[in-house]
């Protein structure tokens, strides 16, 4: 049981810390508020392929840091100290692992040296509309054409849809579950824009017999339903180390606003009440802190972590929803003037408690698993 | 960053596994339970001195002290492995009080005492709270004068559990009267064999007894003062450091989800369907699940803290109040599920479910949200230390 991180973990999260919170300043994400700008800085993409960041879970074959799950994971976690305006969750997690995992020469070759120099975007589409279930996809349904698919149906809450180069989804075809690799330039996709609570550009892509090619499948109806749980469980745990990283943020911002503010003559944070539900909030990140580094490490290892990811995405809406309206509450009005940068951490908590699984229908989830008897205590 | 266990701890687990479950005989079990979980009796002393000779008390202690030289993490682990079989192991002595001697005990108290701790033949109680210093314990008045080499001591104190079969009362005294509160303590091993020394019995709500314990003109030896004089204060935070991260141990509750899902799978409803398939109980499962977990991992980050030097205040502060309080949650959420069934005790006739627990559980489970230092100064550091927000002046 080591909790220490190493060297190389360090310095992944200095150098990422280091930039993260030069670029990202609450004038430029206020650029972004109802829209009015795209939610994606592509030169903060740029400076952090330079850096390396982008491939530090990529194979060094293909320009990357040739660093496991554990080092992609604390990356995204500082992604969500900042709550940094680029992709990372759905191109580098919930596209280009798998793509490196499972694709072919030739697709490993096409898609991930744009991803460790910044200039490519790959996206995933993962839910359908209250169906919350990526390795079952209900709506999209794939038949086959010529040696590849074509696939008809939908697939909401896709992050940047429109502006990615491909759009990795699954599809259920009559022998099993394929996952596709969707161009959303392709004839018969159209992508939706949606307007999401983060200003996050996200997608309702409705998919009108699109045709795939065999170039951009990456598993056919043997394992597609196995490579979609291994997306999903790893997106999962990276909404987490996201998630992490903000209530950190959001917790630390809250000591400091009521250790300098004061009313009756004293720092508000010496009300116990103040106090006391700081205190709470502290033991809820922690939780959350344990629970996401374990999924991540037991990931990174191979080893079954079904359970362990649940855990953390239970953790993960709990502590973001208690520390998000304790840290807007403990702030008075400043949590809610929009000239203060907490209200878009607050947002952020939200979105990802509500992302892939909430709280409810992970404890629906482990319950199914606990019922089955995969889930003893050691 | 490996938050699994190495094979070698895997090992460790299945041999300490195996050791307890030949050690706890049905009888030193009915013993056990007949002293209500405290512990005490004849099997159980003797069960204690054979894990002393058999090395296991100090397995993550230095081997000059007599200890196995293995980490805090195995130390972990065998308290944990003792507790899940449900021996009640005296961890106050092992754990927090015997470390403090390790650590600043003079060479009688590092010859003397910590080599019987580890052998499992001395134990130690804690006398720290009195009836008018308790969440202030830096009011206490318990006093140790000087007289030549010796020091008398007169006082009472309150909560001292464990102190009728304990040798040596680990006491808070006041030695300078004068002083600031917190400066004018220092530790004293007391022998409980002391003519002057007797207790009371105090009954609780959990069945559970503990005792007044009072402290008239005793006289003990210089070499029973604990580290500096005055310097007391240090000695207790560092003690309530350790014994908070004991008091939460997860073993038990591990063991009691295990059960109790066994039972839900197997046991039937009337309509034929087992108690696990109705969807409340499984979300009411799966959040005992998810909280063991966590609670699982507070522990042992802490226990590997302690292995790369320092046991965090707020940290240990924080572990004890998340369990002393799911503690409370996974009793209810049991409760629930076995309904009106979880009223039944064990010394019923008829009607319990798991051997009457949920009732005892439901009933006794308050304690620790106070004890060991109540959960409102918990988080008062736990805001301080671990947030560095300004504390109130009081």
């Amino acid at each position: 049981m080591d909790f220490g991180i190493s060297e190389e973990q360090k310095e992944v999260q200095t150098l990422a810390r280091q930039i993260l919170s030069e670029q990202v300043t609450p004038e430029k994400l206020a650029a972004y508020d109802e829209y009015r700008a795209e939610r994606l800085d592509h030169d903060l993409w740029q400076k952090l392929a330079t850096a390396g960041l982008l491939g530090v879970a990529i194979g060094e074959e293909h320009g990357g840091m040739g660093f496991g799950f554990t080092e992609l994971v604390l990356f995204i976690e500082e992604c969500g100290r900042t709550i940094a305006p680029v992709p990372v969750v759905p191109h580098l997690v919930s596209a280009a692992l798998p793509l490196q995992t499972f694709g072919s020469d030739s697709q490993r070759r096409t898609w991930l040296p744009g991803t460790v120099d910044g200039s490519g975007l790959l996206t995933a589409g993962l839910t359908e509309p209250l169906h919350e279930e990526p390795a079952d996809p209900q709506y999209t349904r794939a038949e086959s054409s010529g040696e590849g698919y074509r696939i008809s149906g939908v697939k909401t809450a896709v992050p940047f849809a429109a502006q990615a180069q491909r759009i990795l989804l699954a599809a259920r075809s009559p022998q099993g579950v394929v996952v596709a690799l969707v161009d959303p330039n392709a004839k018969g996709v159209t992508c939706h824009p949606l307007k999401v609570t983060t200003y996050e550009p996200q997608y309702e892509v409705v998919l009108d017999a699109v045709e795939v090619g065999a170039e951009d499948i990456l598993a056919g109806p043997e394992q597609g339903e196995a490579v979609m749980t291994w997306i999903t469980e790893r997106t999962t745990a990276a909404l987490c180390a996201h998630q992490l990283g903000a209530a950190d943020q959001v917790l630390r911002l809250t000591a400091s606003y009521t250790a300098e503010r004061k009313q009756f003559g004293v720092p508000v944070a010496t009300f116990q009440a103040v106090g006391h539900r700081a205190a709470d909030r502290f033991i809820d990140v922690e939780c959350l802190r344990l629970t996401t580094y374990q999924a991540a490490s037991r990931l990174d290892s191979g080893v079954d972590a079904r359970v362990e990811v649940d855990i953390a995405k239970i953790w993960a809406g709990d502590c973001g929803h208690r520390v998000s309206y304790s840290a807007q509450h403990l702030h008075g009005g400043m949590g809610i003037d929009r000239d203060y940068p907490l209200w878009r951490y607050c947002l952020w908590l939200r979105h990802n408690e509500m992302t892939l699984g909430a709280s409810a229908r992970r404890l629906s989830d482990l319950g199914q698993r606990i019922a089955a008897g995969e889930a003893f205590c050691a | 960053m490996k938050l699994e266990f190495t094979p070698e701890q895997e090992a460790l687990r299945a041999e300490l596994r195996a050791y307890f479950s030949d050690l706890m005989t049905p009888e030193l079990q009915a013993e056990c339970e007949r002293d209500m979980g405290e512990g005490g009796g004849p099997l159980w002393h003797a069960a204690l001195r054979k894990m002393g000779k058999d090395g296991w008390i100090g397995v993550g202690w230095p081997k000059e002290l007599g200890g196995r030289g293995m980490s805090p993490i195995e130390q972990f682990i065998f308290v944990e492995e003792i507790m899940r079989v449900g021996y009640p192991f005296p961890f106050l002595t092992t754990e927090s009080v015997g470390p403090q001697l390790a650590e600043h005990g003079n060479e009688w108290q590092q010859r003397e005492i910590v080599p019987k701790i580890l052998a499992g033949e001395c134990l130690i109680a804690i006398g720290y709270s009195e009836p008018g210093a308790g969440t202030d314990l830096a009011a206490l008045k318990t006093r140790a004068e000087r007289d030549g080499d010796e020091w008398v001591i007169n006082g009472q104190k309150m909560w001292t559990s464990l102190a009728h079969f304990c040798d040596y009362v680990w006491l808070a005294t006041r030695t300078d009267p004068d002083a600031k509160k917190h400066k004018g303590i220092s530790m004293f091993l007391v022998p409980t064999s002391d003519p002057g020394f007797s207790l009371t019995p105090v009954l609780t709500l959990g069945g559970v007894r503990t005792n007044a314990t009072y402290y008239d003109n005793i006289r003990v030896s210089d070499r029973n003062r604990v580290g500096e004089l005055n310097g007391g204060w240090k000695l207790i935070t560092s003690q309530l450091n350790r014994e908070r991260l004991s008091l939460v141990n997860y073993g038990p509750t591990a063991v009691f989800f295990n059960t109790a899902l066994e039972w839900a799978r197997s046991t039937e409803l009337a309509d034929g369907r087992k108690v696990i398939e109705q969807p409340w109980v499984q979300a009411n499962l799966a959040r005992i699940r998810a909280g063991v977990e966590a609670l699982k991992l507070f522990c042992y980050k802490q226990a590997w803290a302690m292995t790369e030097g320092e046991l965090d205040m707020a940290m240990a502060s924080a572990a004890k109040v998340y369990g002393s309080e799911f503690f409370i949650e996974v009793y209810r959420l049991m409760g629930e599920v076995a309904g009106q069934a979880s009223l039944v005790s064990k010394h019923s006739e008829r009607g319990q479910v798991l051997a009457g627990r949920i009732e005892r559980l439901y009933r006794s489970a308050s304690i620790i949200t106070f004890g060991g230092g109540t959960n409102e100064i918990q988080r008062d550091i736990i805001s301080a230390a671990g947030l560095w927000m300004p504390r109130a002046a009081r």
